[in-house]
């Protein structure tokens, strides 16, 4: 038992240090920015899987990302609320925006659900798109603030500072992750399997499956939320392009980094979405064909490994039982 | 002492009356057996005493409350469970973690146990596990209590739905076709369970089934369905006699080919 302690604050103490130390090594404005992305990316897509836990899939996810950063955003540009607060405003408003949904959409199940939350991601984007007065429509919404500088034992941070806004971004996807975890770990995470396999045995054993789903879903748009508010006041303007953060697109990349990731374990989210983002970052060069690239790894992951990254060694081991088993035929 | 009344119990499905006027009581501790030919209404009425199916009209008063409009888990919740016809378990879980699923409503966990593990969290968890594994030992699952849950045979299956039912502290169990697509040894053990549970937990149990021999040996009175309505009840001896329920069971003599 503390062996295996031992080995968790080993990882974990590992891991912060490459964390920490990755902008300082990288030395470079471009792949500290990129580093934001991805952990950004990681918050929602873990987010995503925690709904996955219940058995649906989210197509519209970066409608609640949506939600945190024009809110974020647009509290701070148009009332000069501080930052700090507005980002967890955004978070708030996608988790209430999540809440009211949650009612009607967790009523179906499957592909009913899917296409219900791609619909609803689609019009909240064209709501953006067309509601110039508001949100910038098409133009996007500019000059989104970054938030506001801190002072630590004389030392002032100053968040426009793309290392600073890194860290920031690393320990809110910590804490964030860190949550997620201990709730998938908790008794809420527990009957929320239990309603995925079944939700007719779950609330004959006294299980309020509604509740439960609601409660799962408004947790993760939470986060969603809060991802689209660390997005907006990064890049200082959003754009309700169709090809830009909040597309049917990038909806579709999440689930994909989801799954080439494996969705059985908490780290699989977070595995996928930096594999994958570097793969597509170091294939720039591929311009236009990169979405094709991506759907390549996805469709050799869905027919080989469908377990995803994180069943790599178990599929290797599978393998490598296959090859030994055909060469031994050959010999003899 | 009567547990559950149910009064004047009707379920339609456009014009077609699946259940009418259905009277019926349930006494604390017995094992009260509801049978009849196909489509007689038999699982109308149970999902109805479970809640997966709201009644047209009626009440169901169990306990002296009228529960006829709670939805499922709060019926769960005040003690009535259901074991359901096809083997419908937590098919991710492990046979011990099905039962914990089953205890979790009885647990008061709190938020207390997310974040951090206190040590009143961790008693209560070392309580559940214990309890857990005190279900098993009654259903003779404890050498298979790692195992998954869909691993078992069918038989293990069924008796773990039982001990996912006991471990929600019902009162009532509701069992649909508990028998079906067992052998022999099987259902002897099974109604061996049913049997003990009443005579040591004091566990009252509904049982809709086709296998009327069973029935006959197992139950301690008998109510007939038939197009949704009562045409007999009483101890299973009468009841198999009557002659109302033979014609139900076999047709009119003469009229069947």
């Amino acid at each position: 038992m503390s062996r295996k302690l031992l080995i968790i604050i080993t990882i974990t103490a590992v891991l912060a240090a490459v964390i920490i130390i990755l902008p300082l090594a990288l030395n470079s404005v471009y792949w500290t920015s990129i580093l934001v992305l991805i952990g950004i990316n990681i918050l929602v897509v873990s987010s995503l899987r925690t709904i996955k836990l219940l058995g649906h899939i989210s197509l519209g996810h970066v409608g609640f990302s949506l939600i945190g950063a024009y809110g974020s955003g647009l509290l701070a540009t148009k009332l000069g609320l501080s930052v700090w607060l507005t980002m967890f405003l955004g978070g708030l408003m996608a988790a209430v925006l999540a809440l009211v949904l949650s009612y009607p959409f967790l009523k179906v199940k499957g592909i009913y659900f899917a296409l219900l939350t791609l619909l609803t991601a689609e019009t909240l984007r064209l709501i953006t798109w067309y509601w110039k007065g508001f949100t910038g429509g098409f133009w996007g919404l500019l000059k989104i603030p970054s938030p506001g500088p801190i002072v630590i034992g004389g030392l002032t941070i100053d968040f426009n500072n793309v290392n600073s806004y890194y860290y920031l971004t690393a320990i809110i996807v910590a804490i964030s992750l860190f949550i997620l975890y201990r709730l998938e770990n908790s008794h809420l995470g527990f009957k929320w399997r239990a309603i995925q396999d079944t939700d007719v045995l779950a609330q004959s054993v006294g299980i309020n499956v509604k509740w439960h789903k609601m409660l799962n879903f408004t947790i993760a748009c939470f986060f969603a939320g809060i991802a689209g508010a660390l997005f907006a006041h990064f890049q200082h303007s959003l754009s309700p392009d169709a090809n830009a953060r909040f597309g049917v697109l990038m909806s579709i990349y999440l689930v994909v980094y989801m799954v080439v990731g494996g969705e059985s374990k908490f780290s699989g989210p977070i595995i996928g979405t930096v594999v994958l983002s570097i793969i597509s970052e170091l294939a720039r060069g591929l311009g236009e064909y990169r979405p094709m690239m991506i759907g390549a790894i996805a469709i050799v992951f869905i027919l080989l490994i469908p377990e995803g990254l994180v069943g790599l060694p178990f599929r290797c081991k599978l393998w490598y039982r296959k090859l030994l088993r055909l060469t031994q035929r050959g010999s003899a | 002492m009567v547990l559950l009344e149910i009064r004047n119990l009707s379920r339609r499905f456009g014009g077609l009356a699946a259940v009418s006027e259905l009277d019926l009581d349930i006494n604390q501790g017995e094992i009260f057996g509801l049978i009849g030919p196909n489509g007689a209404g038999k699982s109308t009425v149970l999902n109805m005493i479970g809640g997966t199916l709201a009644p047209t009209s009626g009440k169901i008063i169990f306990n002296g409350e009228d529960i006829a409009r709670l939805p499922p888990f709060q019926r769960a919740r005040r003690g009535i469970a259901r074991v359901f016809q096809r083997d419908v378990l937590f098919r991710s879980l492990t046979v011990l973690e099905n039962v914990l699923a089953g205890s979790s409503l009885s647990s008061k966990s709190g938020l207390d146990g997310i974040f951090v593990k206190t040590p009143s969290a961790r008693n209560r968890e070392k309580e559940m596990y214990e309890k857990a594994m005190e279900m098993l030992r009654f259903v003779n699952l404890v050498q298979q209590a790692d195992e998954m849950a869909v691993n078992l045979p069918h038989g293990n299956q069924r008796a773990l739905c039982l001990a996912v039912a006991l471990a929600t502290k019902a009162q009532l169990f509701l069992l649909d076709e508990p028998l079906t697509g067992m052998n022999n040894e099987e259902i002897e053990a099974m109604m061996g369970m049913i049997r003990t549970l009443r005579d040591e937990k004091g566990i009252t149990s509904i049982i809709v089934e086709h296998n009327i021999r069973a029935v006959k040996g197992l139950c301690d009175r008998i109510a007939v369905l038939d197009y949704g309505k009562k045409i007999a009840e009483g101890l299973p001896r009468e009841v198999v006699a009557n002659k109302t329920v033979i014609e139900a069971y076999l047709g009119v003599e003469g009229s069947a080919v």
